[in-house]
């Protein structure tokens, strides 16, 4: 049992680092040898570092909010913060316009938080069961994404890659979103290591985090704002990438066999930072040929939307995993 | 020991009365035993000494306040209820174990002592074959001894178990009252229990609660001499039958 925890311990840290290291790598000493202009160099190298730490930020906040709510179903997308911080970013468009990137972060954070705090409300006023939470999310999804098409109308004209944004794309990159990236993602790291000990407290129950020195509600709202911002930033600069919150936990989960966030959320960054990479990737190359570049975002709704439906089946019938 | 003086807990804006001024010493190093009907207090009289639940009054453990000693109790006290296996993530009961010792490790990550100390437990309580399983596909039966190890990994000086041999079958009901017997030398256990039989058979000190007010609180000797105070308690009548060098305490119905 001793060896068995280095391996995964090893695995787990391994395959972040990897997979933060080696995308970005592969970037640059595929592009280098291309003899392409500095802005293109520049843009590719960006755009891959995006959608790495774009995976990072998604898929630990997809392992904190089941951790903490106590529910396998949920990430920043199902619980409405992405369509919430996009009708603010959108909101922002038309009253700001589009040069300031710190308005639209600060929009959008207000938006995903706002849209959280919503959809939790709703299902603890439900009944607080899992089901109630994805239909809750979904009532408040649909609202927001009602509202951002409506406001689309306005803001497409203006500004192209808004309606890119519906799906998620890494397509519009631009050297000055770093900050907006780079920080949700360190903030991510940081709250993996001062909470993912403690959510696993949380996990089992209230009364037994409470009797181990744990507060489950100060846990879960710290969550909840860490996550309701990081995510919401993510999306501020490159619109709703669904499922991969959702998707990266339980394969980390499985394929470690344990619960242990200590674990499970370094694999799943690493998880999910890799998918994010390579679905961009596919659809910069291989999809672009046939059909002009697709948006990152629809490929990994396609992908992750039937794993998604397989999860809900499972559980409301009462078999997990 | 454990002291209560004056211990009164009101739940929803003073509108319930859980608990109503306590006073009782509860011994040191044996398994004493909360009873009563349903709602009488059990389990808030037990969550009150693990300071789970905010209260008036005072309880003192070895003549400390509590209150002023909580991040301590945290690391000397272990209180296991029934936990909701249906919210569970896929914990393994591996985990559960090395989860269980959060107040006494300060490694971020898992140690080999975690996993030492949780094998170590998990053979004391024969589940070590369990380890690897999950928490939601264990039976009722080994839940409860699941739970009891996840008490015990930290190697508390105070046990307290809500209901502990609630779902248990004839069989473990008996193991269990022995097991907490053989390790009541290291800590002071308190239980709450609905079980008359369980309790005489497992316990050495008894308090009775009815509608959060204290009835009886004594050796078991003192009860069994008295079964009438128990009658009082649930309506119902009570007497102390002697099998095979136990005493034990059995309701009957009244003839019609």
């Amino acid at each position: 049992m001793h060896r068995e925890l280095i391996v995964k311990t090893t695995i787990a840290f391994s395959t972040l680092i990897a997979s933060i290291v080696l995308p970005i790598a592969y970037t640059y000493f595929s592009s280098i040898n291309q003899d392409l202009p500095e802005t293109i160099l520049s843009y590719r190298l960006h755009r891959s570092i995006y959608s790495v730490l774009a995976g990072v930020v998604l898929a630990s906040s997809g392992c904190m909010l089941q951790s903490t709510l106590r529910n396998p179903l949920v990430d920043h997308h199902i619980l409405g913060v992405g369509a919430g911080a996009l009708f603010a970013v959108y909101l922002s468009f038309l009253l700001h316009g589009f040069s300031s990137l710190f308005m639209i972060a600060l929009a959008a954070s207000a938006g995903g938080l706002f849209a959280l705090f919503l959809s939790v409300a709703i299902a603890e006023i439900m009944s607080g069961s899992d089901a109630a939470y994805v239909l809750s999310g979904l009532g408040v999804t649909s609202m927001f994404s009602g509202l951002s098409i409506l406001l689309l109308y306005y803001v497409a004209p203006r500004y192209g890659p808004a309606s890119l944004m519906l799906t998620g794309s890494f397509i519009h990159s631009r050297k000055d979103m770093m900050p907006y990236v780079l920080a949700p993602a360190v903030f991510m790291i940081i709250s993996y290591f001062a909470l993912a000990k403690k959510m696993n407290t949380v996990v089992i129950g209230d009364d037994y985090a409470l009797q181990l020195g744990v507060n489950p509600r100060r846990i879960r709202l710290a969550t909840a704002l860490i996550v309701g911002v990081s995510s919401s930033l993510i999306v501020s600069m490159f619109g709703m990438i669904g499922f991969i919150g959702l998707v990266t936990p339980h394969m980390a989960r499985l394929f470690l066999k344990t619960s242990d966030n200590r674990l499970v959320i370094p694999l799943a960054m690493g998880f999910g930072s890799l998918l994010l990479y390579i679905t961009d990737s596919l659809s910069r190359m291989v999809v672009a040929e046939v059909l002009g570049e697709v948006p990152a975002g629809a490929v990994t709704s396609a992908i992750g939307a039937p794993f998604f439906l397989i999860l809900l089946v499972k559980r409301l019938r009462g078999v997990q995993h | 020991m454990i002291k209560l003086r004056e211990v009164s807990v009101t739940y929803r804006g003073n509108l319930v009365e859980a608990l109503k001024n306590i006073t009782t010493v509860i011994p040191g190093n044996v398994v004493s035993c909360i009873m009563g009907p349903n709602a009488s207090g059990k389990t808030t009289m037990l969550k009150a000494i693990a300071q789970l639940v905010d209260y008036e009054g005072r309880i003192e453990f070895n003549e400390k306040d509590a209150k002023e000693m909580v991040k301590t109790l945290r690391r000397m006290l272990s209180y296991v209820s029934a936990i909701d296996v249906r919210e569970l993530l896929g914990v393994t009961v591996l985990d559960l174990l090395i989860y269980s010792r959060y107040p006494i490790s300060e490694k971020f990550l898992t140690t080999m002592k975690d996993i030492e100390e949780s094998v170590k437990t998990a053979e004391t309580l024969n589940i070590k074959h369990l380890l690897h399983r999950k928490v939601n596909e264990l039976s009722s039966g080994e839940l409860q001894r699941v739970l009891l190890a996840s008490a015990l990994v930290r190697r508390p000086e105070i046990l307290l178990l809500d209901e502990p041999e609630s779902h248990l079958d004839m069989r473990s009901k008996i193991w269990l009252s022995g097991f907490l017997k053989s390790i009541s030398n290291n800590a002071t256990i308190v239980l709450s229990t609905h079980d008359p039989y369980f309790a005489s058979l497992t316990c050495d000190y008894l308090i009775l609660l009815s509608k959060g007010r204290l009835v009886f609180s004594g050796t078991r000797e003192h009860l069994l001499q008295n079964p009438e105070v128990l009658e009082e308690v649930y309506n119902t009548p009570f007497t102390t039958v002697k099998i095979g060098g136990y005493e034990i305490l059995v309701s009957v119905p009244l003839e019609s």
